[in-house]
């Protein structure tokens, strides 16, 4: 009876294992379509034939939530995709260690059950399917937690909006309360108590699960501490937006606004204390004598200049004649303006001299307007003291009589005392 | 201090050390150590080490206020007031142009080839651009988009709000002194009690 019961579960054994082999197959064969309905709602249909969905439908990869609705993905497939993918926008973090624990009581038992009627094959299967459970507890967590720290290296780079961030980075917290909280959940007073003497159960269920519960709590109290510095950040980014974009509008609505000036306080602030720039100027010098030997060969390495120096003394000089010519001409105007100064001091005259007459007179070439000109603004150069010492008249006349512009068609210079 | 010459130098000809400009000389200025050498060498020159809220940048403020300090920071105050709104306008082009809802940040990667070509194919970027440009802050006197967003660039670069590190190339760093700049906006905002509001608003899971 006990043979044929083992060479049952035997038999067992390899149709599942025969099964699973079909069904994982179907995941490859269909991977086009199943891809797409992993990225879109529904799995289409025109690709699949009639056969293919019903295999489908059995191995529970796809499913139709209604009768009316089309055919989804089962939500294990896409979790095991969005797994396979490292896809964090539907990657799911699910630690459920309560029922995982049930799972290992009832096996630890059964394991002694068998272990006690002397059933080897059926302890093994037992060990077998709690090594599964312990790996499977062990490696949901450390999947959640490099879905963590993927998030997290990535500044939530899968969602672009701040507050999308924002609000991914609170779920992933959340996520790690739920995580920590089914860490708190494994009792390792009751697991020792439960394995007992067993040596293999020990190992497997005590040192092996504790070292990796270790392992997973201190990763999970270090991706929490850096997921809130990384919520800071993303407050304070978000904040200094709001900040500028509050202030740009404010100061668009009032352009008149001037703040204080706060250099003036008793209490500057800081911020707005910023010294003048000053440069630490430095010039060669020859008073050391060490440093002479190097200034000589800094003068040695001066690039010799790239334009020949003929060419710049050709243009200099056309350039100096022009300039003195017209220095000359103003300063010959202007000995000859203080000569008719002095005419007016050698032979005073009650009625004053006329400048145009003087001009006249004399010989000299200037232009009317331009003698007009010089003689009044060396007039108006002289210190006030000498200016008392004359009296200029203006001859002028309105420009018309819509025009208030006023020509000045002579000046008279006299002494003021021969008036 | 013969080591620190360089960095001396570079703060007291008015500059902003922050990690982008600087990162060796800003990982000294860490150092409690070396600030305090700094500061001592700085007594007689009235000046110190100063940085801002963050400590993400790090400049010279005078020491005592004198009345010739405080003439200068005056005047100083005024040029930064005359170039606020300017600079706000330009954060908010960079923001927008780049499609950001943070502002930039110092380390960012600027390339003006590329946000022109942006604002290209935007009227009103184009137009905020064009606005910002012409301001005299900017002075810019072309009409050209490219000419435009490159002297926009190069009078960031000359006020240390950039960095051109390779000076062929037309890519820029935001510096640290971005931060200097926001921390002074927030100090305007809290002297003179203006109605700006940096605070979240209320979520609606929170609300309800």
């Amino acid at each position: 009876m006990k043979e044929f019961a083992v060479s049952d579960e035997h038999e067992l054994e390899s149709r599942l294992i025969g099964t699973g082999v079909e069904r994982l197959a179907l995941l490859g064969k269909h991977a086009d379509v199943l891809m797409q309905g992993y990225s879109r709602d529904e799995v289409p249909l025109e690709a699949l034939s009639d056969s293919a969905l019903r295999r489908l439908l059995a191995a529970r990869i796809v499913w139709r939530p209604d009768d009316q609705g089309g055919v989804k993905l089962a939500p294990r497939v896409r979790e095991l995709i969005a797994e396979m993918l490292a896809d964090e926008t539907r990657r799911q973090v699910n630690a459920d260690v309560g029922e995982t624990l049930e799972l290992v009581r009832t096996l630890v038992q059964s394991y002694r059950e068998a272990q006690s009627q002397g059933e080897y094959w059926r302890q093994e299967q037992q060990l077998l399917r709690l090594r599964q459970a312990v790996d499977d507890l062990n490696g949901r967590f450390a999947d959640a937690i490099d879905s963590l720290w993927q998030r997290l290296n990535s500044d939530f780079g899968f969602v672009s909006r701040l507050n999308d961030k924002i609000r991914e980075n609170e779920r992933a917290q959340k996520q790690i309360v739920r995580l920590l909280d089914g860490l708190q959940l494994i009792d390792f007073d009751e697991l020792i108590e439960l394995v007992g003497g067993d040596g293999t159960l020990r190992k497997l269920l005590i040192s092996q699960l504790q070292r990796q519960i270790s392992q997973h709590y201190t990763s999970l109290r270090e991706v929490q501490s850096r997921l809130t510095e990384l919520m800071a950040r993303f407050r304070q980014q978000q904040s200094r937006s709001r900040l500028i974009s509050g202030m740009a509008a404010f100061l668009r609505e009032h352009p008149n606004f001037v703040p204080g000036n706060y250099a003036r306080r008793s209490d500057v602030p800081d911020l707005i204390n910023q010294a003048v720039p000053l440069i630490a100027a430095a010039a060669p010098a020859v008073d050391h004598e060490p440093d002479i030997r190097v200034l000589t060969d800094l003068v040695h390495q001066l690039p010799t200049p790239l334009h020949k120096p003929q060419t710049v003394a050709a243009a200099r000089p056309a350039e100096a004649e022009e300039q003195s010519l017209v220095a000359a001409r103003q300063q010959a105007l202007k000995q000859d303006v203080e000569s008719f100064y002095l005419t007016v001091i050698d032979h005073p005259d009650p009625t004053g001299i006329s400048a145009l007459a003087y001009l006249q007179e004399s010989d000299m070439e200037w232009g009317e307007e331009i003698w007009l000109f010089q003689v009044i603004a060396e007039y108006q150069s002289l210190p006030r003291s000498e200016q008392k010492a004359f009296e200029l008249h203006q001859l002028e006349s309105r420009a018309s009589r819509f025009n208030d512009l006023r020509l000045i068609h002579d000046v008279t210079l006299q002494l003021a005392n021969s008036a | 201090m013969i080591e620190h010459g360089p960095l001396l130098e570079r703060l007291l000809a008015g500059e902003f050390v922050c990690a982008v400009s600087d990162d060796r000389a800003f990982r000294r200025l860490e150092d409690e150590e070396v600030r305090e050498q700094i500061d001592t060498y700085l007594r007689p020159l009235n000046r110190r080490l100063a940085t801002n809220a963050e400590g993400s940048v790090y400049f010279l403020a005078w020491r005592q206020l004198n009345d010739e300090a405080r003439e200068q920071l005056s005047r100083q105050l005024g040029e930064v007031l005359h170039s606020l709104m300017p600079m706000l306008e330009w954060l908010q082009l960079m923001q927008e142009a780049l499609g950001h809802d943070a502002l930039v940040a110092p380390g960012d990667v600027l390339k003006p080839a590329e946000l022109s070509a942006r604002c290209e194919d935007n009227q009103s970027l184009r137009e905020q651009l064009e606005r910002l440009a012409g301001d005299s802050f900017f002075g810019s006197q072309s009409e050209q988009l490219d000419a435009q967003m490159k002297q926009v660039f190069k009078r960031l670069r000359e006020h240390g709000y950039l960095l051109q590190p390779h000076a062929d190339r037309q890519v820029y760093l935001v510096t640290g002194k971005i931060d200097y700049l926001v921390d002074l906006v927030r100090l305007i905002r809290d002297e003179e009690n203006l109605p700006v509001d940096d605070e979240r608003p209320q979520t609606q899971e929170s609300l309800l």
